[in-house]
């Protein structure tokens, strides 16, 4: 993508309990990935890894940028049908309930138009699963992808607080992933570059072991991106590593920062436009 | 207190120390609920209250059992066949006997056996047949409280029938401590077999009083060589039988145990390394989606219902979702519907960055374009034809009449014409 200069670091740890880092990334600008496999001896190392492949194809190739959310779908979709082909060689060969299977979330640029004809960059993030993706401007850390999980569910019903979600015994139960037969259609969202100085794409090995506000910390006080991956996992694998936690962490560079608002302009303005001022 | 057997099968038996619940499988939704609160030591009115809560329609069927204290009370609706003796007579009941439920409260029980699900149908035969040809699903296992599937509780827990071919090592428990009887010549069998640990989970750790018990007490005659419920890997508290999880620290351990309801529940769904896995294919949180299934949805087709000519020279028909602001952002959409972002420009600031939406109108406002404040931070005038000019309230949609003029500020207006 030209004009955009993007800074990246990630690193990835077993943990201090699992045998085998069963997650798997990929940096290969503008294409992100995070993809947490899911399985144990099912193997969910080779599904992650597949949804890896498969991003790293479509970077190498190249793809539309103007059709981002086809593009991901496709993507996900041969994902799929990859893992598909896994489990079936695997039964064959005698697992009869053999079923691997991965989240994803992924981060690329694309291009939307605007009105004067120019094509104008943003990223375009999905998510399926229980990663997550957050973004980082000055100090605010955001939350951008929802997890497809029961006790994100259960959040969104008003049944349980999000301060309950952390502890809650189903915490782990994912409601969407490739692999199986559940549904593949990921969320998406368009941010501005502006509007997401820096990424973080992680698993939830990450996002599970250490709070918000410990990321928040970690990224608004390690500048280079590739510091901020490393002490996130090792942060993460401190904090008890019950899980294989991956970062990616991405900067957008160069980028004028957003003025959030002027309020004295603002305040003058709404009297304006209800007409009580001349 | 006394122990229960079940026999494995479709339904959710809940076993609690005062309350014991029986629910379908089509129950799955609501059964961790419950499990949770009859573990908290919920009495037979609560449980019921609990219950309850959606309905009586709701509920195709079930049992509840109270027996803390005082009579033995037992509702049974739906696919349920009770049968057992109470006070030296003979108790039958039927759920499918009442509109409602049948109730009944028994005093000085001696045993009661229910049968559910399909097998209710035929249930009687199931029990005296029990010294006949027995598949290797009918095993009655022994439990003391927890959350399992079951075809058939017996309470006290049943005399098992004596051997089964598919039992290769059958494990022989005394049960003094739990059994009011005194102990006899008739031990209750308990077995672990190959298909056994992760088909049919026995208990949780901290609720395997035999364990103890049965390493100090002298072995029961024939034919066990040694007590060897803890210690053989089969019989292990956890269901998966997995390598892994005999080398977690104690507090994943805790954690596991934190959370039986879904493990012996549905084995399937059961990750191996105990932490993130799927629900299983579903389950209620799965939607609906139309369409072909492993297919995308075809993109609805929308024709427009209203054009937005902005004050900057854009002109954008309203065919889908537009979000307008300074630097607009889409959340959560799907690959078939994905909204247009419109970005306007404001110097001063004054415009948020997704300022507010326009949308084809779903329901009354079908036909035409409806307009909602994203909680921009300065707010929104709308000028309709006809109606003076009104602040939009944030997040409350509202129908755009042709002619109509959206003030965001800085200088930028939109006007809504005809499609």
């Amino acid at each position: 993508m030209a004009g955009v200069e993007l800074h990246h670091g990630a690193a990835s740890d077993v943990g201090l309990v699992r045998e085998v880092n069963e997650d798997a990334f990929l940096v290969a600008p503008p294409v992100f990935v995070v993809a947490d496999g899911m399985g144990g001896h099912d193997r969910g190392d080779v599904a992650s890894r597949i949804v890896v492949e498969e991003f790293a194809g479509l970077a190498e190739g190249g793809y539309d940028p103007t059709q981002g959310p086809e593009v991901v779908s496709a993507a996900l979709r041969s994902s799929q049908a990859r893992i598909a082909e896994y489990d079936a060689a695997q039964r064959a060969a005698g697992a009869p309930d053999f079923a691997a299977g991965t989240t994803a979330v992924v981060a690329l640029v694309i291009e939307q138009r605007t009105a004067s004809g120019a094509a104008e960059p943003m990223w375009l993030l999905a998510n399926l699963g229980d990663s997550r993706v957050y973004r980082c401007n000055d100090t605010l850390l955001e939350q951008v992808s929802v997890d497809h999980s029961v006790v994100q569910e259960l959040v969104d019903a008003g049944t349980i607080t999000a301060a309950d979600a952390a502890v809650h015994p189903q915490r782990h139960v994912i409601t969407r992933a490739l692999g199986g037969q559940g549904s593949v259609a990921p969320d998406f969202f368009v941010l501005p570059l502006s509007g997401a100085e820096r990424l973080l794409l992680c698993s939830d090995g990450v996002s599970g072991m250490i709070d918000d506000r410990e990321i928040a910390a970690v990224l608004a006080h390690t500048s280079d991106p590739r510091d901020a991956a490393d002490r996130l996992v090792a942060a993460a694998v401190a904090a008890g590593g019950r899980d294989n936690a991956t970062a990616v962490v991405i900067d957008v560079v160069g980028l004028v920062p957003d003025r959030p608002y002027d309020s004295d302009a603002q305040r003058m303005s709404l009297e304006q436009k209800l007409g009580a001022r001349p | 207190m006394t122990l229960s057997s079940y026999r494995p099968g479709g339904w959710f038996g809940v076993f609690g120390s005062v309350t014991t619940l029986l629910l379908p499988a089509s129950e799955k939704a609501r059964v961790a609920a419950l499990w949770s609160l009859i573990d908290d030591g919920a009495d037979f009115d609560e449980v019921l209250d609990a219950l309850l809560q959606s309905g009586l329609g709701a509920l195709p069927g079930f049992v509840l059992m109270g027996c803390g204290g005082g009579p033995t009370k037992l509702l049974a609706r739906g696919a349920v066949h009770i049968t057992g003796t109470a006070d030296g007579e003979e108790v039958r009941i039927d759920g499918r006997d009442a509109l409602t439920w049948v109730e009944r409260s028994l005093d000085a029980v001696e045993s009661l056996s229910l049968v559910v699900g399909d097998d209710a149908d035929h249930g009687l035969d199931v029990e005296d047949e029990a010294c006949g040809p027995v598949s290797d699903a009918q095993v009655d296992l022994l439990i003391l409280g927890g959350l399992v599937r079951v075809s058939r509780v017996d309470r006290p827990a049943a005399a098992a029938p004596p051997v089964l071919a598919a039992v290769p090592d059958p494990v022989l428990v005394p049960e003094p401590v739990l059994e009011p009887t005194p102990l006899d010549d008739e031990p209750v069998t308990a077995r672990s077999g190959p298909a056994g640990p992760l088909d049919q989970p026995i208990d949780l750790p901290d609720e395997m009083p035999e364990a103890p018990e049965a390493s100090t007490l002298p072995p029961p005659p024939p034919p066990a060589p040694a007590p060897i419920f803890a210690d053989d890997p089969l019989t292990a508290p956890f269901p998966p039988a997995d390598p892994l999880t005999d080398a977690l620290p104690d507090p994943l351990l805790d954690q596991l145990a934190d959370a039986p309801s879904d493990a012996p529940a549905d084995p399937e769904a059961v990750d191996h390394d105990g932490l993130t896995r799927t629900g299983a294919a579903g389950e209620e949180f799965s939607r609906e989606l139309p369409g072909i299934p492993g297919q995308p949805a075809a993109p609805r087709i929308v024709a427009p219902v209203a054009t937005l000519r902005f004050s900057s020279g854009e002109v954008v028909s309203v065919d889908r979702a537009i979000l307008v602001g300074r630097a607009p952002e889409a959340r959560r959409f799907t690959s078939t519907e994905q909204p247009r972002l419109v970005k306007v420009p404001s110097p001063l600031y004054e415009i948020s960055s997704t300022h507010l939406e326009v949308r084809p109108g779903s329901g009354a406002d079908h036909g035409s374009a409806v307009v909602t404040d994203m909680g921009s931070t300065n707010g929104t005038v709308l000028d309709q034809p006809g109606l003076g000019p009104e602040a939009l309230r944030p997040g409350i949609a509202v129908q755009l009449i042709p002619g109509a003029t959206i003030n965001l500020g800085d200088g930028v207006t939109i006007q809504v014409a005809r499609p």
